[in-house]
């Protein structure tokens, strides 16, 4: 009698399954992002690797080593046929090599991207389960006292903020906490006067001027979470087996159980996509609190016109889609037990 | 022959009224109705769609859902007192545990994410069962016999279960913590025939074993008539005739019992002997405020059933409330002791 067993029946072929689909998608987004930076890197009006070209040769290079620099910057010969380039420029990117930055001159794509990466990662990480975290839960209560006066606060407190956009928050949020009442630094990550590294002081600082980006990314969320969660919630309530359990006379924490497992279940597919935008989600926040992460990155890479940036910005942003897309179904496969058996009913 | 049972308790519902808030104000769904469950038997309730059945079912829960509310009246149960008064844990502990419920809905009155075993085990542990292992043996049991693989059951998602499979998991959970009154809302709409004749046999069995008093909800006269011992039969709203279910099929007094049985087509004999009431069941909005409920149907009306309330009349073990039975028997507000034991058919 396995009563309290894991029910393993043809499972877990289900979920290799999907997620060998997943990985295949997958590839194809990547190959369809790439190709399409290439496209806009070779294609522009200008063409800047042409322009860069003349510039080195005007600048007393050899045409052979200007034509070897242009290669290194850009990943790809800029002779030879489309194709040829086309070729080199994957070969490049297969290699992990997504060329050089412009605008950080002399340093791989690959780095600036990382080491702008992980100041949006962390804030906007932060930021997110923030507001997931206390949206769902009151939203949890906007549902039950829907019919009260909290809920309707709750659920307008939501519509405001979900109708504010983000710029308008930031802006609003920096002119009182950086102006009005100065107690929260405007711009940067840390003060300069602190080293970096594991001491109490820079980490401080790191916090302070972390907690605008953080609050404003958390509040601009917020309201679609608490939306979200009410709504759902409702939904379930209105389900017959809520009514059943109450007529079985089960617990009120069970039912309480019940009803927030099931709620939850839809959202954690947002939440999913949300992470998985949050490379390219914090771009007015950042311009705003100029904070160096890959928003204000990829801001300087179009102002600077370094191509081979914004692609790798588009690469990583389609990646980090990918990775969030199979995290959520991996996610799914442990807490719904509909997706688990592959969706078929006995 | 139906054992009156010491154990099995009583249930008396008097001058019941339900009423639901509509945009035309509080409509009754059920009015003035008076019906006493005779300990150890079965009572079947018949009538239409939208008469009121479910209604009167979940008021013996105390569980009418909004915008709904019992109006007046009460429904006694021996040993728990009038379930009307009843709230918070003591309604709680009631439900399940004393008054056992199959939802009409029952195909969907499970939790999606829990294996039917795991929802067995919060059932009895919201009823502080202390022998979790023997609850999980009955309920096995309860399903082996109503053929299923119980074991597997157990282990299965609601998913994994067909409706039939699922409406029989809902009757194994309003029977398995022992309640001594079981409420059956359209046990076995979901089932074909010869499923539906098994599981009514079993609900018998299990009845006459244990000594239950059961109050059989359905629409199809052939389910009553296979396993009530006394028959209801409701109309807008109200209860019209009641009565040894072999004397009210044989020998009909209201109108509407009569057109009832001559609807049914037979399995053997000319089709066109069955003959379909004409018109339609009323709607909240269209039950009549005074005068017979039926009089819209009913092809003996008189003029006094356009302004006047049907008197209630005791006929001997039966129970009419119609004009033309005028004079035969005794009004109800003489006669407060319904119908007494030891009157059943054999
Ligand atoms: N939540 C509700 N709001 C408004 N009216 C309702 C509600 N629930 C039921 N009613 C009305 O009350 C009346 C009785 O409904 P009820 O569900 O008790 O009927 P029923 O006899 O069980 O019908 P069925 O055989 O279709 O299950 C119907 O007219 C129905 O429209
Ligand atoms: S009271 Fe009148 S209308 Fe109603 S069923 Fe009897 S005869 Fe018909
Ligand atoms: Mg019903």
């Amino acid at each position: 009698m396995t009563l309290i067993g894991v029910p393993g029946r043809s499972g877990g072929i289900a979920v290799v399954r999907r997620l060998a689909g997943h990985l295949a998608r997958g590839l194809v987004m990547i190959l369809v992002v790439t190709t399409i930076s290439f496209l806009i890197i070779r294609n522009i009006p200008g063409d800047p690797m042409a322009a860069k070209y003349e510039k080195l040769v005007e600048q007393g290079m050899s045409p052979e080593a200007a034509q070897q620099a242009v290669n290194v910057l850009y990943g790809f010969m800029p002779t030879g046929s489309m194709w040829e380039q086309y070729l080199d420029y994957m070969k490049g990117l297969a290699r992990l090599d997504l060329g050089q930055s412009l605008t950080v001159p002399g340093t791989g794509v690959g780095t600036v991207l990382m080491s702008a990466a992980k100041w949006t990662l962390i804030p906007v990480l932060a930021g997110t389960l923030l507001s997931f975290l206390v949206g769902i839960i009151l939203g949890v209560y906007a549902a039950i006292k829907r019919q009260g006066k909290l809920g309707d606060l709750l659920a307008i407190s939501g519509s405001l903020l979900h109708g504010v956009p983000q710029y308008v928050l930031a802006l609003l949020l920096g002119a009182i906490f950086t102006t009005l009442i100065p107690i929260l630094p405007a711009g940067g990550t840390a003060d300069i006067m602190f080293e970096p590294g594991f001491n109490a002081g820079y980490i401080g600082s790191l916090i302070q001027h972390a907690t605008l980006p953080v609050v404003t990314y958390a509040l601009a969320s917020y309201g679609g979470w608490i939306l979200a969660m009410k709504s759902s919630v409702v939904t379930v309530l209105g389900d017959d087996f809520i009514l059943a359990a109450e007529l079985r006379g089960m617990k009120r924490s069970i039912i309480f159980r019940y009803i927030a497992r099931n709620a939850i279940l839809p959202l954690f597919t947002i939440l999913a996509l949300s992470l998985g935008m949050l490379f390219g989600g914090a771009i007015f926040i950042e311009r705003i609190f100029n904070y160096p992460g890959l928003g204000l990155m990829l801001i300087d890479s179009i102002t600077g016109r370094d191509y081979a940036l914004m692609g790798g910005a588009f690469l990583l942003i389609t990646v980090a889609i990918i990775i969030a897309n199979i995290a959520a179904d991996l996610l799914y496969t442990v807490i719904d037990p509909r997706v688990r058996s592959g969706g078929e009913a006995a | 022959m139906p054992v009156t049972d010491k154990r099995a308790p009583g249930v008396r519902i008097s001058d019941l009224s339900v009423v639901y808030r509509t945009g035309a104000g509080e409509l009754p769904a059920v009015r003035g109705v008076d019906l006493e469950l005779v300990p150890g038997t079965i009572t079947g309730v018949v009538g239409e769609s939208g008469s009121g059945k479910s209604t009167l079912a979940l008021s013996m829960l105390n569980a009418v859902q909004p915008p709904g509310r019992i109006r007046s009246g009460s429904v006694d149960i021996d040993g728990l007192g009038d379930v009307v008064t009843l709230g918070g844990e003591d309604l709680r502990k009631t439900r399940g545990r004393h008054v056992g419920y199959v939802f009409q809905a029952a195909q969907n009155s499970l939790n999606p994410l829990k294996t039917i075993g795991k929802q067995l085990l919060d059932l009895g542990r919201s009823h502080e069962v202390d022998d979790l292992p023997g609850l999980v043996k009955e309920a096995r049991s309860l399903l082996d016999r109503m053929g299923l693989d119980g074991a597997r059951v157990l282990d299965s998602y609601q998913h994994e279960l067909s409706g039939g499979m699922r409406q029989r998991v809902g009757i194994m959970l309003a029977l398995v913590l022992n309640a001594h009154v079981v409420v059956l809302d359209e046990p076995t709409t979901a089932l074909d025939m010869i499923t539906q004749a098994t599981i009514l046999r079993i609900i018998r069995e299990v009845h006459e074993e244990r000594g239950l008093t059961t109050l059989v909800i359905t629409h199809d006269l052939g389910v009553v008539a296979e396993i009530a011992d006394r028959l209801a039969v409701m109309y807008g709203g109200r209860l019209v005739e009641q009565g040894p279910t072999r004397e009210v099929l044989g020998a009909p007094r209201h109108p509407y019992t009569r057109g009832l049985l001559q609807a049914i087509p037979r399995l053997v004999g000319d089709i066109d002997e069955a003959r379909a009431l004409p018109g339609r069941p009323p709607t909240l909005g269209t039950i009549p405020p005074d005068g017979c409920v039926f009089r819209e149907r009913c092809d003996v009306r008189m003029d006094v059933c356009e302004t006047g309330e049907p008197p209630v009349l005791t006929i001997g073990p039966r129970i009419v409330a119609c004009h033309t039975a005028a004079g035969e028997g005794e009004q109800k507000e003489t006669v407060t002791t319904g119908p007494t034991r030891g009157e059943e058919q054999a």
